[in-house]
């Protein structure tokens, strides 16, 4: 906390370290990775900050941002496509990052059924005419589980060097904490949330009592409802503009998980393959007896090799071997490998996936390579 | 910055020229019908670019808040703008020369801006160029695709080779710069090749394939020089060296002030979970400046950086490059079609053409046409005959077969050294030997035949009691392609025992098959390497030097860079005198190649009885933006170096430029479809630089895909030799390269040069004996 305020006595300006913006952001990103919410939108979503931090997050698979200003969303909106590495390596979850142009006093289906909804810094913004409207959309309509409200508290703006009225020309107000608490709880009550209140960026010493530069309420629902009482309750039409669209390459996609496990099946059938070869090279008298212990040096990383897997391996019956010009390397072996089983689950899933993908021996039963390829 | 240095951009060499102020094109040759993979850039009448400077006070360092803040006024402003966080460019003229505006940060802070217009571009303007090529890196953005190093690519149709754990993406390079009558975007189609493992796994498995003490060379031998692409943000970077002792627990100070570990950080920063904390570090010397900040090395954690490219072993694996040439290698009709999908997308596509719309831009949706030239075929001469061949294949290898050479070498004393297995293989090709000299004109005595084991310390110590001074040459049989092997043997016989030597693995010489055709080649060879002369061309020019420059830079061992130099000696071209200079760290190679030059001049003397009245430098190895070096520092240095020969020595002096690796591709119209254009190809206007005195010649024939012109530029002349004839003496020397029964892509010289700097950085690792020096040892 003293941290915040190094520079303070020197230069009189007051400093948020990290800056207050991120402080607000990391915020969020804590909450996230409390509640582990799957479907998350940002309200005022301007620059795309906040999502870009969030796409990150591992639980959530919609991510939705929202803004009257589509110019400012078009500049950035490329900041949340999918990069290189995501297509490399595809991630488990599915992820889509979607940006709306639009206003929080319309509703939109698009809204329905979220996990948390947050607006940073959002509703000093609106016009009487759209926060009267903001709790009946936010609250009535969307009524995710949790919403997180951040606006200016008043009480600090002493405090700051050069704000006389507000803290930007476009705010429209600008609360103290009765005020914001008092919305609020009144919000709260009409629509069965509950509600706590805090903030971010400490007044400084001596100064405690003006309360936090930003201050945030966190709503928690009350009942959990159903989506589909959400969704035959409140049939609406469209009305935000689709402006941004990104599908991040997921596992979860039938197409990139295929990929994903011929990879691993032809690069690993190529690891045995090998260590095969070189053995029936340098002792080819030895080949017959040996097979189980020569087994384990086949694994890629031995480290994370469960006992039980172990004696998965030992136990079939069918062991890798080369007849003529080609290797045949069971697919029972081949799906023991960690990374193989991990990525179908279950044989038959295995089977399914590699089947007009990779050459079988006649019975399915074994991988083909053909020795002629080194 | 960057942009302008890597289109050597504002080196114009051109007028400095006289002789082709006027015309850089030649003449001769019959006309052949052209496409280019480059397209028109076309703007509205009147079209100008208005640039504007934009000021923040107090100053503001991000780049984003730069332009969050500038553009809280788009009222003003409009749409359609381009802004880098210092020089913005609209479509459109403010009202007020100097505006001044006032925003204001999320921190509640007051910022004034003041935009100042500071120039009226018109399209032609090099200010507009890299204007140009801003916006067409925004339209490939809104084509979703992805940037990797300096090119786009489209990642959601990616070519995978499992075996190798390879993904390609297919995409494109662009630049739009100002050519010989428009400016134009010039686009090939590009293939980037990444590796679906990081760093780290590849790691582990080179660490299950290697033995343990090998392991952390055998690492940087494999990784160093590669790029790797980060997990987290799209930058790549290029392995300099790995840090065993660190570990992805060690901390770093922030721009803060505050220490942090590497795992926090990624974790805090990216939401990276590094799950390995032994791995060490990969370490780059970055050359990117960011902000304010001076470039310093970049540490790397290797679980999070994915390898692109290709690694040696892969380069040398056969099969794979001929599973990846497959897929990369087009043929002109395909090529064609696939360089046209980047224009089919960028009109298909809405938001493009609306941001071209705004901008008042578009592009021709064709190929740009004009004439070329196709020289005429070169004789082929030797010892007084005409070889006859077909221009088409630029391939003399049957033609030559059997046929006497202009001046065969004697194989009276030499020694084939081969491993005891090899016994049988050592035998055959001796046979094939005998069969295959007697009509070249080759006399040979039987070799002195020593076996030995198979192992380095054999080789030498056999070479140390067997080779005398009488030693013609000395001819090696490996077992494999081990490369300590090869170098030990090369490096002895080039350096402490000067004599040309011949190595050859085992493998080649085995099948029955091929024996005899593999033994003329082998037996040409050696011929060359013992300073016998195999053909010749017609050389017109008399009282002439060329010189052959080429680089090899080593990236492992010392980080020395070395120069092949090669002159000719004879008028036929058919000798060449050899040097190297070995640059450590910090040298100018300039220095080096002087001396070269000046030992090549008495060289020249003694064979000749006279100095050269003419020198044509062919410098290879120029790297993109280093032109500007080139022509201050290099060119100036000749110039010196000819004038401490001789007060009254004032040879004619020209230099060349030559560049292999350009994205221009030529196709020739023929009928209804597109073919690779001839060899003899020349392209002297069109595509070429307004600036510079520049051509480009196909002189090769591919099999497959497409081919490949060279791009030549004449940075300095004196010689007022007509363009014509420089073309014409540049396609004739790229038949001369004795390695190759054809045309090459390269001048002979060129091609001379960098065979011995690749064979010194490789090999030998220090200059080579000058006894060798007029001999083609290093083929």
């Amino acid at each position: 906390m003293d941290k915040e305020f190094q520079e303070e006595q020197f230069t009189g300006i007051i400093k948020f370290t990290p800056p207050l913006y991120k402080q607000r952001y990391q915020f969020v990103k804590d909450l996230v990775e409390k509640h582990k919410p799957k479907k998350v939108a940002d309200l005022g979503c301007a620059d795309c900050t906040l999502l870009w931090m969030l796409k990150c997050c591992n639980c959530i698979e919609v991510l939705v941002g929202l803004d009257v200003c589509a110019t400012v969303m078009k500049e950035n909106m490329h900041r949340l496509s999918p990069l290189p590495g995501d297509y490399l390596q595809p991630a488990e979850r599915s992820l889509t990052v979607t940006l709306h142009h639009g206003s929080v006093a319309h509703k939109d289906p698009c809204m329905l059924g979220f996990d948390l909804v947050t607006c940073i810094e959002l509703i000093e913004h609106l016009e009487e005419s759209e926060l009267k409207k903001f709790p009946e959309v936010v609250f009535g309509f969307m009524a995710p589980s949790i919403v997180v409200i951040t606006t200016p508290n008043s009480e600090f703006n002493p405090l700051l060097p050069g704000v006389i009225l507000s803290r930007h020309p476009d705010h429209k107000f600008e609360w103290n904490r009765a005020q914001f608490e008092s919305w609020a709880l009144e919000t709260a009550r009409s629509y069965d949330y509950s509600v706590e209140f805090t903030g971010v960026g400490h007044p400084p010493t001596g100064k405690e009592n003006v309360g936090f530069c930003t201050q945030i309420a966190v709503f928690v629902r009350k009942c959990p409802q159903t989506i589909e009482s959400v969704q035959s309750e409140k049939p609406t039409e469209a009305v935000y503009q689709t402006v941004f669209q990104a599908v991040y390459p997921s596992l979860k996609d039938e197409k990139y998980l295929q990929n994903a496990v011929v990879d691993e099946v032809i690069f690993t059938a190529q690891i045995i393959k090998q260590s095969l070869l070189d053995h029936v090279m340098s002792e080819p008298e030895e080949y017959s007896d040996d097979l189980t212990e020569r087994e384990l040096e086949f694994q890629p990383s031995a480290d994370c090799f469960s006992e039980d897997l172990e004696t998965l391996v030992v136990e079939n019956s069918m062991e890798p071997f080369v007849d003529g010009n080609v290797v045949y390397i069971p697919l029972t072996t081949i799906f023991s490998f960690p990374r193989v089983n991990q990525l179908c689950g279950t044989f038959e899933k295995f089977c399914e996936l590699i089947a007009d993908k990779v050459t079988l021996s006649s019975d399915g039963s074994a991988v083909m390579l053909s020795t002629e390829y080194e | 910055g960057l942009f302008r240095d890597f289109h050597d951009l504002g080196v114009n060499t051109r007028q400095t020229i006289e002789h082709v102020q006027e015309s850089k094109t030649g003449s001769s040759g019959s006309m052949i019908k052209l496409t280019a993979n480059y397209f028109r850039l076309t703007s509205r009448p009147q079209w100008a670019l208005y640039q504007y400077h934009v000021a923040y006070n107090p100053e503001m360092e991000a780049r984003r808040l730069r332009s969050a803040l500038l553009f809280q006024h788009e009222e003003l402003l409009g749409k359609t703008h381009a802004f880098d966080g210092a020089i913005l460019f609209l479509p459109k003229k403010l009202v007020n020369k100097v505006t001044q505006l006032f925003s204001r940060t999320r921190n509640g802070e007051d910022v004034k801006i003041t935009i100042t217009l500071t120039n009226e571009l018109p399209p032609t303007s090099p200010t507009c160029l890299q204007f140009y090529n801003i916006i067409f890196r925004r339209l490939l953005k809104m084509l979703n695709l992805q940037q990797i190093g300096r090119n786009y690519y489209n990642p959601s149709d990616p070519i995978t080779i499992p075996h190798h754990r390879l993904t390609i993406w297919p995409g494109f390079t662009s630049s739009i710069l100002q050519y010989e009558e428009s400016i134009m975007l010039c686009t090939d189609v590009s293939h980037k090749v990444l590796r679906s493992e990081t760093v780290l796994d590849f790691m582990y498995n080179l660490y299950h394939q290697v033995d343990e003490q090998r392991y952390k060379d055998t690492c940087a031998k494999e990784l160093i020089g590669l790029i790797v692409l980060t997990k987290y943000n799209n930058r790549t970077y290029r392995v300099d060296g790995i840090d065993w002792d660190a570990s992805p627990q060690c901390t770093f100070r922030r721009a803060d002030g505050s220490e942090i570990s590497y795992v926090d950080y990624y974790k805090r920063q990216y939401n990276q979970e590094i799950t390995d904390l032994n791995q060490p570090v990969l370490i780059s010397e970055s050359k990117r400046k960011r902000g304010t900040i001076m470039p310093g090395p970049v540490v790397l954690i290797p679980e999070l950086c994915f390898l692109t490219g290709l690694t040696e072993r892969m380069r040398n694996d056969f099969n794979m490059m001929k599973d990846l040439s497959s897929h990369t290698r087009l043929p002109p009709e395909q090529r064609q079609h696939e360089i046209g999908r980047l224009i089919d997308y960028i009109q298909k596509d809405d938001g493009v053409q609306k941001e071209l719309r705004d901008w008042g831009l578009s592009f021709d949706s064709n190929l740009f046409s004009f004439t070329g030239r196709v020289a005429q075929a070169e004789k082929i001469l030797q010892s007084g005959s005409v070889v006859e061949y077909n221009p088409q294949f630029a391939d003399w290898t049957k033609e030559i077969r059997g046929a006497p050479l202009i001046c065969a070498k004697p194989l009276d004393n030499w020694l084939l050294i081969y491993p005891r297995r090899n016994h049988d293989t050592a035998g055959v090709l001796l046979q094939s030997l005998s069969k295959v000299t007697p009509p070249m004109g080759i006399r040979m005595n039987r070799a002195t035949m020593i076996e030995v084991d198979d192992k380095t310390e054999a080789y030498i110590r056999v070479l140390q009691q067997a080779v005398t001074p009488d030693t013609n040459i000395v001819f090696c049989v490996l077992s494999s392609s081990r490369k300590d092997k090869y170098d030990a043997i090369k490096k002895y016989l080039c350096t402490d025992c000067p004599v040309p030597s011949q190595c050859v693995i085992s493998r080649t010489l085995s099948k029955p098959q091929t024996a005899l055709a593999i033994a003329t080649k082998i037996a040409l060879q050696m011929n060359s390497k013992m300073g016998g002369e195999l053909w010749s061309v017609e050389i017109p020019l008399k009282q002439v030097m060329i010189v052959g420059i080429d680089c090899y830079h080593d990236t492992l061992f010392g980080k020395q860079s070395i120069a092949g130099f090669v002159a000719s000696l004879n008028q036929t071209m058919t000798r060449w005198f050899s040097r190297c200079a070995v640059q450590g760290r910090g040298q100018e190679l300039v220095d080096g190649l002087k001396a070269c030059l000046q030992s090549a001049l008495r060289e020249w003397f003694k064979w000749n009885k006279c100095l050269p009245s003419r020198i044509i430098v062919y410098r290879d190895g120029v790297g993109d933006g280093q032109l500007h070096t080139l022509v201050n520092y290099e060119v100036p240095q000749f110039l010196d170096c000819l004038k401490s020969v001789g007060k009254d020595y004032v040879p004619r002096l020209t230099v060349i430029v030559v560049k292999k690796r350009v994205n221009t591709r030529l196709f020739a119209q023929a009928g209804g479809t597109l073919r690779n254009p001839p060899p003899g190809t020349i392209v002297d206007g069109g595509i070429t630089r307004p600036e510079w005195y520049d051509f480009f010649i196909v002189s090769q024939a591919v099999r497959n895909g497409c081919v490949a012109p060279t791009h030549y530029n004449v940075i300095y002349d004196t010689s007022k030799l007509k363009p014509d004839h420089v073309q014409r003496l540049t396609y004739k020397l790229c038949h001369m390269y004795y390695n190759w029964s054809g045309i090459i892509r390269v001048p002979a010289p060129c091609q001379y040069a960098h065979k011995l700097a690749f064979l010194v950085g490789q090999s030998i690792h220090r200059e080579p004996s000058l006894l060798l020096s007029d001999k083609l040892y290093y083929l």
